[in-house]
């Protein structure tokens, strides 16, 4: 009952009451946002314990930076800037370690969590647009996993990575043009 | 949705032109979809809200200190005043010697005390 009044409120509504320490509005935040989360961090890094570990990190962030948040932009948009700039570094981070201490490519850390119910067919849909994903560039990663995954326009694509929109299509052309090659040798 | 289909359904969604939230959709529908694991909520909940009980822990513990600190300080000033008074009673002035208990004792006796000659 009290969890479908929290369901019920504005994103603003939600974000004054978490401030105020409302552990009900910050989790009815959480489970808004946590599949967008979810979407883009494992997009980006692949289905791996690192990633559950990296989306807790994003909401970690978020209520912390809660007081800055104006309301000028959509909390989603807020909240997707926090889970790409915490993937970026984590793949920063990622590639570090393993030209220091590994020959192996970050490729290696993709792991498929393969739930009962999934269908094979799904299960290898998943997996093909996965390894994909990871043989992507990452600059051209984070692009294609707004628009695949989470059907961000060119536009807003281009707002959310505080890039010209410009940029982004000419990213876009070379991503589609990597992911030709990509989808031709899975 | 078979193999070739979804390759092509990849490209298409790349497609400067093409619809992303539609392609999006269409790609969740054949399952490439990830979420995080059950209990997800708990655990971030878990993990902020019991760090800010250690937070508000933390805050009280100085607060009390602070406050105990304050009393012990007062009453140790408090001491001290009261036994600068009474030194100034007995001995009718106040000064290093009598703050030592030395204000009555002249050097012989001192020496005598000590060395017992």
């Amino acid at each position: 009952m009290i969890r479908e009044s929290y369901k019920q409120k504005s994103e603003n509504e939600l974000v004054k009451t978490s401030l105020e320490g409302d552990k009900q509005a910050f989790g009815e935040i959480v489970s808004r946002y946590q599949n967008m989360v979810a979407r883009t961090v494992k997009g980006m890094l692949g289905d791996s314990v690192f990633s559950e570990d990296i989306g807790q990190d994003v909401f970690i962030k978020l209520f912390h930076s809660l007081s800055d948040f104006r309301g000028e932009a959509k909390l989603s948009t807020y909240i997707q800037k926090i889970a790409i700039n915490l993937t970026l570094n984590e793949i920063k981070r990622r590639k570090r370690f393993f030209s220091t201490f590994s020959q192996k490519g970050n490729n290696e850390m993709y792991e498929f969590e393969v739930t009962d119910n999934e269908t094979e067919e799904k299960r290898e849909a998943s997996e093909i647009v996965g390894k994909a994903l990871m043989s992507l560039d990452p600059k051209f990663r984070i692009i294609v996993a707004m628009r695949m995954l989470q059907g961000y326009s060119t536009k807003e694509t281009a707002e959310i990575l505080d890039l010209p929109l410009g940029t982004v299509l000419s990213r876009l052309s070379r991503a589609q043009e990597q992911m030709k090659n990509i989808l031709r040798k899975l | 949705m078979k193999i070739p289909e979804l390759k092509d359904l990849i490209l298409r969604s790349l497609d400067k032109d093409s619809d992303p939230e539609k392609e999006s959709a269409m790609l969740e529908e054949a399952g490439v979809t990830w979420k995080f694991s059950e209990g997800f909520h708990e655990k971030v909940l878990d993990t902020i809200f019991s760090a800010g009980d250690t937070v508000v822990r933390k805050i009280e513990f100085v607060r009390n200190l602070n406050s105990v600190f304050y009393r012990i300080a007062l009453t140790g000033v408090a001491a001290i005043v009261l036994l600068m008074i009474s030194i100034f009673v007995i001995q009718g002035s106040i000064s290093l010697d009598s703050f030592l208990g030395l204000g009555d004792s002249y050097d012989e006796s001192i020496v005598y005390l000590l060395t017992g000659n």
